[in-house]
C-alpha cells in the first residue's frame, strides 16, 4: 500500500483501507448458486436442531437433566458444544438407540434409561426431548411416561416415584432450529408444571431465551435495582457459569438452575416479558391465554431503546419507578456512545446469527451511527424481516436481509459490498479471516474465545462493555499502526 | 460375577470399586495372572449419561480429512451443522437439509438434485461422500439408487457412507463403516504407479495437532517415504494408490487394522503395528521399520539423535512426575501404547478406561499394566465421579467432556486428542510429559 496519497482533495473514501483482496486461492463464484433460494443443498449453516435448544432449556432447570430419545450422537454433539461454549459440565441422558431401538421402537430403551437416570442421579425434573429418530418411529411418548413412571413407583415406592417432574418436549430436528427447540421448552414446561392458585405472587415472569450467564445476571442486577421480584424460566446462570469449589455431595448437580416450585407459581405472576420473540415468545403466550397474565414479548433489551422499553415496561407493570442508579447507568452508556461517536460512525457493519439477538444488535448499531449492511438470521422467522425494516428505516438505512440463509451466501453478500466490521458467533472466523475484517462476537455459539459467557451484552452496562469490544476491533484491524497511539 | 473371588486362599476384590453394580462386568482389577477382560462392544446402558457417541460421528471423524471430495451430509441440518468440527479443525460441509416435507414423502429427489447441483457447480472435486443420517435411514431413503442416477448424469463419483446414528455400540462402528468406504471405493483404483523402494502408509493416523508431520519426518530421516496417513494426511489420488507401496505400518489397531488387514488379503501388502508415542515405543517402531527395510543403521542414528535431543529435559520431568497417580480415560483402542508413555514417565496408572476399545486392546492394555489396576470400559459420568472421590487422583487424562466434571471436582485434566502440539516421536513426548507437569503444578489447585 506505498500508494502516495495526493494532497490536495482527498475524501475518506479514498483513505479507506481496502479489505477486497483475498486470499490467492479464490474463485469467484458462480452467481446463480449464491442465493439460498436457487439450491438445493446448504452450505455452512448457521443454525441447529431443535433438541439443542430443548436441552438448553432442561439444563436451566435446578436438579433437572434432559433426557434424550434418540441416538448416542444426538446427545455427544449437544454436550460438547455446551463445553465448549461454556467450559462446563453439561449432563444430559440419552436413551442410547442402537438397531433394535430403531426397528422396534424405543419403549425399552425409554422405560429403563429413565429409571436408570432417576435411581442414580435423583433428579427434580427430566425433560424428555425427542428426535428425529424418535418422531419418525412413532415413539408414542405420552404412553412410554405413563409406563416409566409405573415402574418408578414400583421401585421406588409411591413418594419417591411421583417426585421427578417429567415434562415432555417434542423436538423432532427435521422441523426447526434450535431457536424453535428452546420455544418449545418453554411452552412445555409451563404448561406441565405451572398452576393457577388465583393469589398474585407479585412477581414477574422472565423469559430470558438462549442468553449468556452474565446477561442473565444483568438482568437479576437491573431488576434487584427496580426493586422488582422475579421468576426467571431457566435460570442458567449458575449451571453454566459455577464456582469452583468441590462439592461434598454425590451425584454433582451445579446449585442454580430455576426451581420446580417457581415454575409452578409463574401461574400467578403480574406479568411475562419473553425476551427475546422466538426464544420463549410461545411459552409467554400460553400463560396469557391460560391464566391471563399480560404477554410482553420482545424486543432483546440490547442497546438504548430497547432498555429503555423494558424498564418502561417493568415499571408500567410493577408501578414502580426506574430507579436513579439505573438512570445513571443509562447516562453512562451515553456518554461512552458520544465519546466513541467518531469510531463508530458511518461504519459499515454485517451482523449474523439468531433472529432476536440479531435484531437487537441491528438496533445498537445503528442507535451508534453505524450502518448496517447485511443483517442475517439462521433461522426464518416469519416477523425478522419486518423487525429489521422497521429498524433501518428509522435510521434510513438498506441493508441485505436474509432471513433464514446460510453462512455462504451472507459471505458471497459481503464480499460484494466491503464492511468495517462483522458481528456474530464463531462460526464467522472463516468470514472475517477470509475478508480481512473484525469479527465481534456475539451470540450463543462463541466457542473460540475465553470469557465471553460471563460478560453481558443486554442492558446498559453489556452495552457499554459490547460498544467497548466493538470500537477496539475496529481500533485494531482498521487504523494504520501510528494512529493506534492515541485516540 | 461375584464380588468376591477366592484366589488361592486370600481373599481378592475383582470388581471395579467405583463401577456401577449393574456394569460390574466391564470393569475387571489385575490381580491374577489370567487376563480377564472387561466386557466390551456391547450396548451402552440407557439412561447413566454414557460418553459415547454415534455411528455418524464416527464415520465423519474418520473421514473428514479426505481431500478433493464434496463432504455431504444427508439429513437435518443440525448433523452438518456439528459435523463441521472434527477433531478441533474445522471442515467445510453440505446439507440437504431434510425437513417435515422431506420425511413424508422421501428425500431420495432432494438428495438426487443436491447432488447433481453440487456435481455441476463444484467440477474440481473428485468424489461426493454422501452421509447418510438417522432420519433418511428410518424413512428408508435409497441413497444407492440416488448416487447411481446422479453419477449417471453427471460422471461425479458419488459413495454413500451408511451411518445411521443407531448403528452399532458405539462411534467405533462409525470408524468401521469410514474404513470401508475408503477400502470400496476409494484404495487401489490406480494400477499404475510403480511403488518406490521404501514407501509405506501409516494406517490410524489421524494428525492431531501436527503428529503426523513429526512421524513423517522420522521417517523421513530413516529413509522411509510415507505415501498416505489415514485419514491424517489423505486425498483421492494418494488413497488411489496406497495400494502400491511396500508395507503398512498400523498406528491404530480399532481403525487402521481393518484397513491393513483387508489390503492385505487384496494385494499383498504386509503390514506390521508400531506405535510413535512414547521414547520406547518410537524406538521400537524405527527399529521394527529399519530391519525390515534393511536400514537398520540409519534407524539406529536417528534412535541415537532422538533420544540424545531429549534424554535431559526427560529425566527432569520424570523426577517431578515420578510416582504421580493418574487416571487414563481414552475414546478407543491406543488405550495399550498411551499407557506406555504414562509408564514411562514414572507415574502410577490407577485405572486405564476407554469408551469403545475391542477385546485386543483391553489384551494389549492387560499386559502393561501393574496389579491392582483396573481396566474398565465405557465409564459414565457418575462413575468418573465416584472414581475420583475414592481414588483421588492426582491427575486425569480423557476427553474433552469429561475435564470440566474433573476440574470441578478441584483434580487437574489433560485432554485427549491433545490441544497443544504433537506428542508423537520424542520432541513430542516432551511436549506430552509437559502438558502433565503443566497442569499438575498449576497453583490454582493449591488455593481451592
Amino acid at each position: 500500500m506505498a500508494k502516495d496519497i495526493p494532497i490536495e482533495g482527498i475524501t475518506y473514501q479514498q483513505l479507506a483501507i481496502k479489505k477486497m483482496p483475498l486470499s490467492e486461492s479464490y474463485v469467484p463464484r458462480d452467481e446463480t448458486l449464491i442465493p439460498s433460494g436457487n439450491r438445493t443443498v446448504v452450505m455452512n449453516p448457521c443454525r441447529t436442531c431443535m433438541p439443542f435448544g430443548a436441552m438448553f432449556a432442561g439444563l436451566g432447570m435446578h436438579r433437572g437433566i434432559p433426557f434424550v430419545q434418540g441416538a448416542q450422537g444426538c446427545t455427544t454433539y449437544v454436550r460438547y458444544t455446551f463445553c465448549r461454549i461454556f467450559q462446563e459440565p453439561a449432563s444430559i441422558a440419552n436413551a442410547s438407540f442402537h438397531e433394535d431401538a430403531a426397528v422396534f421402537g424405543g419403549r425399552k430403551n425409554f422405560k429403563h434409561g429413565l429409571r436408570n437416570l432417576v435411581v442414580r442421579y435423583k433428579p427434580d425434573v427430566i425433560t424428555v426431548v425427542t428426535t428425529c429418530s424418535s418422531e419418525i418411529i412413532g415413539d408414542d411418548m405420552v404412553s412410554f411416561i405413563k409406563e416409566a413412571r409405573k415402574l418408578l413407583v414400583k421401585e421406588l415406592g409411591e413418594e419417591e416415584g411421583n417426585r421427578v417432574k417429567l415434562v415432555l418436549v417434542n423436538t423432532p430436528s427435521f422441523a426447526g432450529s434450535h431457536v424453535a427447540g428452546y420455544d418449545r421448552a418453554a411452552k412445555a414446561f409451563l404448561e406441565t408444571l405451572a398452576k393457577d392458585r388465583s393469589t398474585t405472587n407479585n412477581k414477574v415472569n422472565i423469559i430470558p431465551g438462549m442468553l449468556m450467564p452474565g446477561d442473565i445476571r444483568e438482568i437479576k442486577h437491573m431488576l434487584a435495582e427496580m426493586g422488582i421480584e422475579a421468576h426467571i424460566l431457566f435460570d442458567i446462570s449458575d449451571v453454566f457459569d459455577t464456582p469452583l469449589m468441590p462439592p461434598q455431595i454425590m451425584p454433582y448437580y451445579p446449585e442454580g438452575g430455576t426451581r420446580v416450585a417457581d415454575v409452578e407459581d409463574m401461574g400467578n405472576s403480574l406479568a411475562t416479558f419473553a425476551l427475546c420473540r422466538n426464544e420463549g415468545g410461545l411459552g409467554a403466550r400460553y400463560l396469557e391465554q391460560k391464566f391471563e397474565i399480560p404477554a410482553f414479548v420482545g424486543p432483546l433489551p440490547i442497546g438504548v431503546k430497547y432498555t429503555d422499553l423494558f424498564l418502561q415496561r417493568l415499571s408500567q407493570v410493577t408501578g414502580r419507578e426506574v430507579p436513579p442508579s439505573l438512570k445513571k447507568e443509562r447516562g453512562r452508556l451515553l456518554d461512552f456512545m458520544a465519546d466513541t461517536l467518531h469510531h463508530t460512525m458511518m461504519k459499515k457493519a454485517a451482523v449474523f446469527g439468531d433472529p432476536d439477538i440479531v435484531t437487537g444488535i441491528t438496533r445498537f448499531v445503528c442507535e451508534l451511527g453505524m450502518e448496517p449492511v447485511a443483517v442475517m438470521s439462521g433461522t426464518a422467522t416469519k416477523t425478522f424481516t419486518e423487525d429489521i425494516e422497521e429498524i433501518v428505516s428509522e435510521f434510513g438505512a438498506k441493508p441485505l436481509i436474509l432471513n433464514g440463509s446460510d453462512l455462504f451466501e451472507f459471505e458471497e453478500a459481503l464480499k460484494e459490498m466491503p464492511v468495517e466490521v462483522i458481528i456474530g458467533n464463531s462460526k464467522g472466523v472463516d468470514i472475517s479471516k477470509e475478508l480481512g475484517v473484525p469479527l465481534v462476537r456475539a451470540g450463543l455459539f462463541v466457542y473460540d474465545r475465553v470469557g465471553y459467557y460471563k460478560r453481558p451484552i443486554i442492558g446498559y452496562r453489556g452495552g457499554e462493555r459490547f460498544l467497548a469490544d466493538l470500537v477496539n476491533a475496529i481500533l485494531d484491524y482498521g487504523y494504520p499502526g501510528a494512529r493506534t497511539e492515541q485516540l | 460375577m461375584s464380588m468376591l473371588k477366592e484366589t488361592s486362599g486370600c481373599v481378592m476384590p475383582l470388581r471395579v470399586p467405583f463401577l456401577d453394580a449393574a456394569r460390574a462386568e466391564h470393569g475387571t482389577l489385575k490381580n491374577i495372572a489370567v487376563p480377564v477382560l472387561p466386557a466390551c462392544d456391547r450396548r451402552t446402558v440407557p439412561g447413566v449419561l454414557s460418553q459415547r457417541a454415534c455411528a455418524y460421528y464416527g464415520a465423519r471423524w474418520f473421514l473428514a480429512p479426505l481431500k478433493d471430495v464434496v463432504h455431504l451430509v444427508h439429513g437435518p441440518i443440525s448433523c452438518a451443522y456439528y459435523g463441521e468440527t472434527v477433531r478441533k479443525k474445522k471442515y467445510t460441509v453440505f446439507s440437504t437439509d431434510i425437513t417435515e416435507y422431506e420425511v413424508i414423502f422421501g428425500g431420495e429427489g432432494k438428495l438426487l438434485g443436491t447432488l447433481i447441483e453440487l456435481a455441476h457447480r463444484f467440477p474440481g472435486y473428485r468424489a461426493v461422500l454422501v452421509y447418510v443420517t438417522c432420519a433418511p435411514g428410518i424413512i428408508g431413503d435409497d441413497v444407492q439408487r440416488a448416487c447411481r442416477q446422479a453419477e449417471q448424469a453427471t460422471g461425479m463419483r458419488c459413495v454413500p457412507v451408511n451411518c445411521p446414528g443407531f448403528v452399532g455400540p458405539s462411534q467405533a462402528a462409525g470408524h468401521e463403516i469410514g474404513a470401508r468406504v475408503l477400502l470400496d471405493h476409494f484404495i487401489g483404483r490406480n494400477d499404475d504407479v510403480v511403488p518406490g523402494p521404501y514407501d509405506v502408509n501409516i494406517l490410524g493416523e489421524y494428525d492431531v495437532m501436527g503428529d503426523l508431520k513429526v512421524i513423517r519426518s522420522l521417517l523421513a530421516r530413516v529413509g522411509i517415504n510415507v505415501v498416505s496417513a489415514v485419514t491424517g494426511d489423505v486425498s483421492v489420488d494418494s488413497l488411489a494408490r496406497a495400494h502400491r507401496v511396500q508395507l503398512n505400518v498400523v498406528h491404530c489397531r480399532r481403525t487402521g487394522g481393518l484397513i491393513a488387514e483387508e489390503m492385505k488379503r487384496k494385494y499383498g501388502v504386509p503390514f506390521i503395528k508400531g506405535s510413535f508415542f512414547g521414547i520406547t515405543e518410537t524406538n521400537n517402531a524405527l527399529r521394527r521399520l529399519g530391519e525390515w527395510f534393511n536400514l537398520r543403521e540409519a534407524a539406529e542414528a536417528v534412535i541415537a539423535a532422538g533420544e540424545a535431543s531429549v534424554s535431559r529435559e526427560i529425566e527432569r520431568f520424570r523426577r517431578e512426575l515420578a510416582g504421580k497417580r493418574v487416571g487414563l480415560f481414552f475414546g478407543g483402542s491406543r488405550i495399550g501404547s498411551m499407557l506406555k508413555g504414562y509408564r514411562e514417565l514414572g507415574l502410577e496408572v490407577l485405572v486405564a478406561g476407554s469408551q469403545f476399545g475391542g477385546q485386543e486392546d483391553y489384551q494389549a492394555a492387560w499386559q502393561d499394566v501393574k496389579p491392582g489396576t483396573a481396566l474398565v470400559d465405557d465409564v459414565n459420568e457418575e462413575e468418573l465421579i465416584r472414581f475420583i472421590r475414592q481414588y483421588r487422583p492426582d491427575v486425569i487424562a480423557g476427553g474433552t467432556r469429561e475435564k470440566w466434571t474433573a476440574h470441578k471436582l478441584g483434580v487437574p485434566f489433560t485432554v485427549f486428542p491433545q490441544e497443544s502440539g504433537p506428542y508423537a516421536g520424542y520432541s513430542g513426548f516432551l511436549n506430552f510429559a509437559r502438558d502433565i507437569l503443566a497442569v499438575l503444578k498449576a497453583p490454582v489447585w493449591q488455593m481451592i
